[in-house]
């Protein structure tokens, strides 16, 4: 059986598990997540040191060159002299999904382990939550849009009711808000994909497709068709071409999630619970990141080149606004929210640079910020679950109180804002440095955005200094009185365990970036020649 | 072939020296907060260092550079580059480094003795001893701007490492994000050299014939021999190297905050607030050299020069103790940036090295005075601040050895004959005039305005010595029955400050103690530099600056040892601005900070009430419109359907009673049906 499959049937399996246990072992559904998320680990570890690096494993846009490739036919309609519709289950990984596979199952771990926090309904909880693991682990390996569209919409099933049901006090208005972006997001997205499906036909069976990796080939489009390059079809006036770019770059823009697109995020964030935070900064805003890579630029390369000043420009000013509004926060919770606006913004800009540099550091952007997001919203739970408050202002002096809290505190804020020894740091070094050169190699992006970039190295150093001091240092003072001093007890084994992990890793991959970039470097050169040749 | 072991040999020195501290701080961070042990495990690590340092010096210096790299990743077609180079330079640093750390070290061990958490200090010192010792071997680019955030890291570790304290966690705040600004500099530069260069490595960049130096700019575009860009980015890099200096090295606009860096605890200001760190912005400057010609050396020349100047006329006014020596540090920097703006590249690092023995030391025997204050504060429950030197005087008597090495340090600082500074300040000096020869005046000023900056350091110099060391103790006038247990300290203060006055002296640089020329270390350096050239100079410049700094030494020591003499006015405008350091805290408080808070409100509000307010406006309309359609539905569209059902019915009702079984009227109605087809047979 494909190991890939496997991946994807864990959770699955687990869910019945947990369907099939009494409501009376409630106590076990954690343990049973527990195991499941870390075969899980397990497994994409085992595909990360079995995964071949060379010329001849780009993927991208060569079907062969995928590894732990599955491909079965799925739907299989007749539709007479329509032709016959074919869906395949057709799933593998190549360099960029490879190392977004391992994240997410490393942030899945950290998830269930932040879930002990969940007193109500463990059952429901659990279940939404494998059944959304399930989901995000088919978005990175589908290569069928079909079935990509189809993991997509069912993560958000159960992130709506994971925020609307055990979320804060409001809960529901950010749970609708969430759902409502996101499904604007996608249902047009679906339009685009099923223009899509008609605008292109498999070479070997004739048939119309939704096989992504065909769809990157020119030579597939019917010349009369909607999308087809030669065909230059308009939509209300517009190229045609444009308007499937935008529309995808809008449901994609909006997981980033790209200014002004970004609200439903800090809503989101604060409301939600602690795990499922973990795996809305962690996991979900890097589908946004990898749909763009994946899908924008593979499908409609040409557009993506002529507007890739516009992508740069919405980088840029994700990066500087998301980092000014974390300034202006006063609620913890929230102003991670924002750095991670200011953060994914760094991925947009290293994508519309379109070089080598640019691009590997977007994605080593995406694992990094994996990575410390997760750190540091499980920071936050922690606090929360203490003292059930998280304004900045209502504490002061922690340090003395929680010392080994405040050490990895430190360890993530200070990896947030880019110390070099930290994964943070060579992301954002080699995006602004892919970003720079753009413009002496493609000439797609000016100069000076990567000059603007790196004002949001110096505005993240401000932010997080900013709250590290107020909130950590100084003579201690709490807004809650004793009772919160007593409250406020420092990590204990399970919470050492779980953020000790995301340190190393952190540290590791700011020392030793091979770990990434030798895995993603392939796909990265066959993207960039696949961007040149269009 | 034993070229090559020894080269090898050297390497695995160099990587043993600087891995030493790394371990060190590994160990102590896994020691208990309180361990006693810790100081001796770093201090242990930092001698081996040295010992290895001293090696690797012997074997480099003035011999063939040594360089060897490995692949460290690959990102795309470039590969990124890890490797060491030992020149002159690097093996300087190197030594001067952990010879300063040292006794450093052996110091903390007493002073910090008595703090809960030692082992955190040691920690953080051994790492910032990593880093910095990391920084100055480095080959590429990119590991050394990751030193050099790593050493304003420890630095920031450092400065709050009392951090229930709020003025030193405001300091390392400050000290940290404005290191930042200069860390962005030197990032965009490090960006746009690979992008012109293609390469982070620091020997292809910037060696004799490397790629920087054969870079030209012609009709507004900056060509090398791997590509062009347009000329304002070569300018846009230097003015980010500028930046990154200005920000480590304290100089003007980006110097405050190292005084607040005094926060820390006296021993770190000594090595890195003093000695070592600020000291980086110049080694860059010297690992970079060859990108600053012309216009841009004019600049660092004059900025080297208003910041000392200013610095200087700051410490005149001030009466905390490390305050005036932060400003003194300042201001010394100033004279290193003036000369490599001059062109003096040699001077410069010369200073570099003199000054970090001399300040290390002024600030080790600041370290003891303000531990023996604190002493006699807290034995007499005293409410004063233990750095105010207007509380001191009369100390020479119960500190003599600090006295004597105090003097020591001083008489350098001043550049006084028979000491290091002497031979290393002079040396800018001269060579300042010799460069503003055949300028216009507005040139001539700068060498004009560092004389005047060293007569003004011999002033503020003296005024610290007196006030602290001489006359009579002035704590016991507001407090006359405080008892005094004051004492030097033992052998852990004591060897470090002996060790490091010897070091002041003369005979550690030159055999000759009035010809900087003459120095080994100005010669092993010059390669890169000017030439000497033999000019007026050399004899009229020692002469006036030595003089008059005599005069205003001694003016000095009259003015502050008489109690009833002469006192200067302190409400002028010019006292006002000295006391206040020129305002400039105030005016980034009021110019940068709050602005840019008030920016952050504002989009903030933009994100809730446009952003989202759209969002909400666009709920709004829809529920409007759900409820126009949904009156729709009642009311027209249903309403239609009514009025059918009602029109239906009406007529059932009207056409039902014309069958109510009654013989007459369906004879009426007969009638009247064949009526109207009689009368529309007419009508049509």
């Amino acid at each position: 059986m494909n190991i890939l499959t496997i991946l994807l049937l864990v959770p699955v399996l687990f869910g019945l598990i947990i369907i099939l246990t009494p409501s009376s072992l409630r106590a076990s559904f954690k343990y049973i997540t527990l195991l499941a998320t870390l075969i899980q680990l397990g497994i994409s570890i085992w595909m990360y040191l079995h995964f071949k690096t060379g010329a001849a494993y780009g993927g991208i846009n060569h079907e062969d060159q995928y590894q732990f490739v599955q491909k079965l036919p799925w739907i299989s309609l007749n539709l007479g002299s329509a032709g016959k519709m074919q869906i395949d289950y057709f799933i593998g990984v190549d360099g960029m999904s490879i190392a977004l596979l391992v994240m997410t199952s490393l942030v899945m771990v950290i998830a269930t382990l932040s879930s002990w926090e969940i007193k109500s309904n463990l059952k429901g909880f659990f279940l939404l939550f494998l059944l959304l693991d399930m989901a995000v682990i088919g978005v990175f390996c589908a290569l069928d849009f079909f079935l990509f569209y189809l993991f997509y919409e069912l993560m958000l099933l159960p992130l709506y009711f994971l925020i609307g049901m055990w979320g804060g006090a409001r809960r529901e208005y950010a749970a609708i808000k969430f759902f409502l972006y996101t499904l604007f997001g996608s249902v047009f997205m679906m339009l685009v994909m099923v223009g899509l499906y008609l605008s292109v036909t498999d070479p070997a069976t004739g048939n119309h497709t939704f096989n992504i990796i065909q769809m990157m080939n020119p030579a597939n489009y019917s010349a009369q068709s909607v999308f087809s390059i030669a065909g230059h079809q308009t939509i209300l006036g517009m190229p045609a071409r444009t308007v499937g770019f935008v529309v995808l770059f809008i449901a994609f823009a909006i997981k980033v999630p790209v200014v002004p697109l970004h609200t439903w995020l800090p809503d989101a964030h604060v409301e939600a619970p602690t795990p499922v935070s973990i795996i809305l900064a962690g996991v979900l805003l890097k589908i946004g990141g990898y749909g763009i890579i994946r899908i924008c630029l593979g499908i409609f390369p040409e557009v993506a080149t002529t507007g890739a000043f516009w992508l740069g420009q919405l980088g840029v000013i994700s990066i500087l606004y998301g980092a000014f509004n974390a300034l202006a926060q006063k609620d913890l919770k929230r102003m991670i929210a924002y750095s991670s606006v200011s953060h994914m913004g760094f991925v947009l800009l290293g994508i519309a640079s379109q070089t080598a540099e640019g691009i590997s550091g977007a994605m080593m952007q995406m694992v990094s910020h994996g990575f410390l997001s997760t750190m540091l919203f499980f920071l936050v739970g922690v606090l929360y679950n203490r003292v059930h408050d998280r304004g900045i202002n209502h504490f002061r002096g922690l340090s003395t109180l929680m010392p080994k809290y405040t050490a990895f505190v430190m360890i993530a804020f200070f990896a947030s804002l880019g110390l070099p020894g930290f994964s943070a740091f060579v992301a954002e070094a080699f995006t602004l440095a892919g970003t720079f050169r753009s413009s002496s190699v493609n000439g797609l992006v000016p100069y000076w955005m990567a000059v603007c970039g790196s004002l949001g190295i110096l505005l993240s150093a401000a932010y997080f200094l900013w709250t590290l001091q107020r909130m950590f240092f100084g003579p201690e003072s709490l807004k809650g009185g004793d009772v919160w001093k007593i409250a406020l007890t420092d990590l204990n084994l399970r919470e050492k365990l779980t953020l000790a992990p995301l340190a190393i890793i952190a540290i590791a991959l700011g020392v030793m970036p091979s770990l990434v970039f030798e895995k993603i470097n392939d796909s990265v050169l066959s993207l960039i020649q696949f961007l040149q040749l269009k | 072939m034993e070229d090559f072991l020894h080269s090898i040999q050297l390497l695995n020195y160099t990587v043993a020296a600087v891995a030493l501290p790394l371990f060190a701080a590994f160990i102590n961070f896994c020691l208990p907060v309180k361990s006693k042990w810790a100081g001796w495990v770093s201090t242990i690590a930092i001698l081996l260092s040295c010992v290895l340092s001293a090696r690797v010096f012997a074997g480099v210096w003035n011999n063939n550079p040594v360089h060897a790299q490995h692949v460290w990743f690959t990102v795309g077609q470039t590969e990124v580059m890890a490797g060491l180079l030992l020149n002159n330079l690097s093996v300087l640093l190197l030594l001067l480094v952990s010879l300063i750390a040292l006794p450093v070290h052996i110091y903390s061990t007493a002073y910090m003795a008595h703090d809960d958490r030692r082992s955190r200090y040691f920690t953080y010192l051994s790492f910032f001893c990593f880093s910095m010792l990391a920084l100055v071997v480095v080959d590429s680019l990119v590991l050394f701007y990751a030193f050099w955030e790593l050493v304003g890291f420890s630095s920031y570790l450092l400065i709050g490492f009392w951090l229930t304290r709020n003025k030193a966690v405001q300091a390392n705040k400050k000290a940290f994000i404005m290191n930042r600004i200069g860390d962005i500099g030197l990032l965009s530069a490090i960006i746009i050299l690979f992008t012109q260069y293609h390469t982070f490595d620091i020997v292809q960049l910037f060696a004799q014939k490397g790629l920087v130096a054969q870079s030209v700019i012609k009709d507004g575009v900056w060509i090398a021999a791997t590509g062009q860009m347009p000329a304002i980015w070569q300018y846009v890099a230097c003015a980010g190297i500028f930046l990154a200096v200005a920000a480590k090295s304290a100089q003007f606009p980006l110097h405050t905050w190292l005084p607040d860096a005094m926060e820390g605890p006296t021993s770190v200001s000594a090595l890195i607030h003093a000695a070592t760190m600020v000291a980086a912005g110049v080694f860059l400057l010297g690992r970079v050299y060859p990108m600053f010609t012309g216009t841009e050396l004019t600049i660092l020349a004059v900025t080297g020069c208003f910041t000392a100047f200013m610095a200087a006329t700051i410490a005149l006014t001030q009466n905390d103790l490390k305050r005036i020596l932060a400003y003194s540090t300042i201001s010394q920097l100033g004279f290193m940036i003036l000369a490599m703006g001059v062109g003096a590249y040699a001077s410069s690092l010369f200073h570099l090295a003199t000054h970090a023995f001399f300040k290390c030391l002024l600030f080790l025997v600041a370290g003891i005075v303000i531990h023996e204050m604190q002493h006699v504060k807290e034995e007499n429950n005293l409410d004063i601040d233990a750095q105010d030197i207007s509380l001191m005087g009369g100390l020479r008597k119960k500190l003599p050895i600090t006295f004597i090495v105090a003097v020591i340090g001083s008489l350098a600082l001043v550049g006084l004959p028979l000491t290091s500074g002497y031979l290393s300040k002079d040396g800018i000096l001269i060579q300042a005039f010799e460069w503003s020869e055949g300028k216009s005046v507005l040139f001539k000023l700068i060498p004009v305005l560092a004389l005047l900056t060293s007569w003004l350091t011999a002033f503020y110099v003296t005024r610290l010595m007196v006030k602290v060391f001489f006359g009579e103790f002035r704590l016991l006038k507001s407090y006359p029955n405080a008892k005094l247990h004051m004492h030097d300290g033992g052998l852990q203060y004591k060897l470090p400050i002996i060790l490091l006055a010897v070091c002041c002296l003369f005979p550690l640089f030159s055999f000759n103690p009035f010809s900087y020329g003459h120095a080994w270390l100005f010669s092993g350096l010059t390669s890169l530099g000017n030439h000497e050239g033999e000019s007026i100079y050399h004899t009229i410049i020692p002469v006036l600056v030595n003089i008059i700094s005599v005069v205003v030494l001694y003016a000095a020591y009259v003015i502050y040892t008489k109690p009833n003499g002469f006192k200067f006015q302190q409400s002028g405008f010019l006292y006002r601005l000295s006391y206040n350091q020129w305002y400039l805290d105030a005016i980034y408080q009021r110019f940068v900070v709050k602005p840019v808070l008030r920016l952050c409100s504002a989009t903030f509000w933009v994100d809730r009430n446009v952003i989202d307010g759209f969002l909400h406006l666009l709920t709004r309309i829809s529920g409007y419109i759900a409820k126009l359609t949904a009156w729709t539905d009642e009311h027209i569209v249903d309403g239609f359907l009514h009025l059918m059902a009602s029109i239906v019915q009406s007529i059932g009702n009207f056409a039902r009673r014309f069958q109510n079984g009654k013989i007459q009227y369906y004879l009426y109605s007969m009638l009247v049906i064949v009526l109207v087809l009689f009368i529309l047979k007419i009508l049509i």
